[in-house]
């Protein structure tokens, strides 16, 4: 428990000095250390969340406090469940990340920087994620925002990588300047930037609200939840990932299509459910807010599927389904807007979270095997990569295994995440949600299957060059085989899945969160606050 | 008197012009073509949005007590904490807006840089005329 803690509060610190350790040894002119360097830190961070996840488990949510301060008077990093479980996944996938950037190292030309940025991009992810705190979410958003615009236009010899690096990072800045003023206005109005601190004055502040006060928190929701949706590209905000993902190096759309949208989808729920929770100041307002976000999801789900089908480029195809599937996601995650039936609510929120998880690693191995493949083709057009992937059998196997796994068959984890989501809205007796989640899961399959179809069983293409290293197959076709083992044990693993959702729906579960945190406050400090929960 | 015309009537024009600068500044990034331009109205938009959270911390020279800066001198009493917590200026935003005032740089930097890499490829900054991707 107490290494647990330790690692909490090591984990950011430790991996950012990996980041900025890297261009000071490029004066001994190695070419291999930047890569090794990277491994060292994805394989810490892979450690500490995985020691996180277990403290978690074992002894509930944890708060660790940065240079001993108390939460509300200094930053701190709480986690519960819910985001032990999204640190852990996004650990694991991006220590499978770092490894194929090694692999992937032909096409850059001057690796030390890009390490530097990707584990930049991760320590943005874990501090989005772990933090405690709404302004330090600010902060790591912005560590997270600059190291992926930097990414994104990494290859800077390509006008059109550039382009979409401009437009996703002038965009992205009015987001988080936007986002920052959220944070002001909740400061202004509750006296805390402090997510525990906030939820309990929300909630206490109840009795004596006034409209100002209501109106306020309300703008402040709003404000945060436009920067959130842009983040993780729910439609209307989608225009820039179908750009921004395939230009980016693959490792990085990777990185970019299975994590950080993660993070937008991530927050939303800790502001919807644990710091406005259903009976806070927003009590009755907060319901249509999540309704908004059910409709965003699933047009957001059906535009994504429908684009899909109308892609040549194997990339942008991915890119679409990420927009698809984030709806999905959003779907899950906004159920709250069920009034009363927190059972279906929690189905329907762990069918989210199942969601992401199964998202996350099989558009990651997705984006990962189609690199492979285009490598081979030397294309990114469909056309062009006709059968490609009859010469390479293993990462043909384990795209399709990926595919699979996104169109939601039996047995595979992505099935069970559409199924929770669906079964929670017919229990809640809101039919229309079950059926808009097949309807989705139905248009989004011939995408797929054009994907499938025209790189693995259509015959023609001849590969343009052998490659020459393939170690790299067989680490992806173990991803695949996750997504299945995942799949089959399912009955055995639920629970795991099912206390992230108690962390974040039920009354327990929040008041758990609250009181961590608000336990650590000395007594004598409680009286400046003004409140007993 | 004096008082009076500098607590309300400046800090309403404060204000408006806050407001004024914010409705401009995202005109300017949304509707102006040019990429420097874009990036000048980002820059406009980061300073509103910062001298908003000051005024938020700022503190109004009320009935002759004077606000002063938020640091105890002295070893604190009861009686000292509650005399500085009804004079003291809330430290808490200024702090925010330096690390926002940072951040901003390096975003700014950020976007500068890439905007001469997109004259470099395209001999222009017009955004009508950068779209080579289909959005």
């Amino acid at each position: 428990m107490e290494l647990a803690m330790q690692m909490l509060g090591l984990l950011t610190p430790v991996l950012i000095i990996h980041a900025f350790v890297i261009p000071i040894l490029k004066l001994l002119k190695s070419t291999r250390l930047p890569g090794v360097i990277a491994l060292m830190g994805s394989g810490f961070a892979v450690v500490a969340t995985s020691i996180i996840f277990y403290g978690v488990q074992e002894g509930g949510p944890m708060v660790y406090t940065y240079g001993g301060w108390p939460p509300h008077f200094g930053i701190v990093y709480e986690v519960d469940y819910y985001n032990a479980l999204l640190g852990f996944l996004t650990a694991w996938i991006m220590l499978v990340i770092v490894i194929y950037s090694m692999w992937y190292e032909h096409h850059i030309d001057d690796p030390s920087w890009y390490y530097v940025l990707l584990i930049g991009l991760e320590t943005g992810i874990l501090g989005c994620l772990y933090t405690g705190d709404a302004f330090n979410l600010f902060v790591m958003l912005e560590v997270l925002s600059i190291t992926a615009y930097g990414l994104v236009a990494y290859h800077r010899d390509r006008a059109e990588a550039v382009e979409a690096a401009a437009k996703y990072a002038l965009i992205g800045a009015v987001a988080t300047s936007l986002y920052f003023t959220a944070v002001v206005l909740l400061y202004a109005g509750y006296g805390s930037v402090n997510m525990a601190v906030l939820s309990i004055y929300s909630r206490t502040y109840v009795a004596k609200v006034s409209a100002a006060f209501k109106y306020l928190s309300l703008l402040s929701v709003a404000l945060a939840l436009w920067v959130f949706t842009y983040k993780s590209a729910l439609v209307p905000n989608h225009f820039w990932l179908p750009d921004a993902h395939p230009e980016a190096p693959t490792p990085v759309s990777a990185a970019l299509s299975g994590l950080v949208v993660n993070v937008g989808v991530y927050a939303t729920a800790r502001f919807l459910y644990t710091i406005f929770g259903p009976d806070s100041t927003i009590a009755s307002y907060r319901e249509v807010v999540l309704l908004v976000v059910f409709i965003l999801g699933a047009i957001s789900g059906i535009i994504g599927a429908l684009m899909m089908m109308a892609q040549r480029d194997i990339k942008r195809l991915l890119a679409y389904s990420t927009v698809c599937h984030i709806g999905i996601a959003y779907m899950g995650i906004s159920a709250g807007f069920i009034i009363g039936n927190e059972e279906a609510i929690r189905l329907a929120v762990m069918g989210g979270i199942v969601h992401i998880v199964a998202h996350g690693i099989a558009k990651a191995l997705l984006f990962m095997s189609s690199g492979v493949l285009i490598d081979a083709a030397g294309s990114r057009d469909l056309d062009e990569m006709k059968g490609i992937g009859r010469y390479h059998p293993l990462t043909s196997i384990s795209m399709i295994l990926g595919f699979f796994s996104l169109a939601g068959l039996i047995p595979f984890i992505g099935f069970y995440s559409k199924l929770l989501i669906a079964l929670g809205y017919i229990n809640s007796g809101f039919i229309l949600g079950a059926v808009l989640i097949i309807v989705i899961s139905a248009l989004s399959i011939p995408g797929y299957l054009k994907a499938i179809s025209a790189v693995v069983f259509s015959t023609g293409g001849e590969p343009r060059q052998r490659l020459e290293k393939t170690w790299i197959e067989p680490i992806l076709f173990a991803m695949a085989l996750s997504l299945l083992v995942l799949g089959v044990l399912f009955q055995y693993l639920w629970p795991v899945y099912d206390e992230a959702s108690k962390a974040l729906v039920t009354v327990d579960g929040v008041n758990e969160y609250i009181s961590r945190a608000w336990n650590l406050i000395p007594v004598e400090l409680k009286l400046f606050m003004g409140v007993t929960p | 008197m004096a008082v009076d015309f500098a607590g309300t009537y400046l800090l309403l024009v404060l204000l408006s012009s806050l407001l004024v600068n914010f409705v401009l500044s995202i005109y300017g990034i949304f509707f102006k073509p040019h990429f420097t331009k874009k990036v000048i109205a980002l820059t406009i938009l980061s300073d509103t949005l910062n001298t908003f959270a000051i005024y938020i911390g700022y503190r109004r020279w009320l009935e002759g007590v004077n606000p002063r800066p938020p640091v105890l001198t002295t070893t604190p009493t009861w009686e000292s904490i509650t005399e500085f917590s009804r004079r003291a200026v809330d430290p808490l935003p200024q702090a925010l807006v330096l690390t926002a005032v940072v951040i901003g740089l390096a975003v700014t930097l950020f976007l500068v840089f890439l905007g001469y890499i997109l004259y470099m490829h395209y001999g222009t900054l017009d955004m009508r005329e950068i779209r080579r991707l289909k959005g």
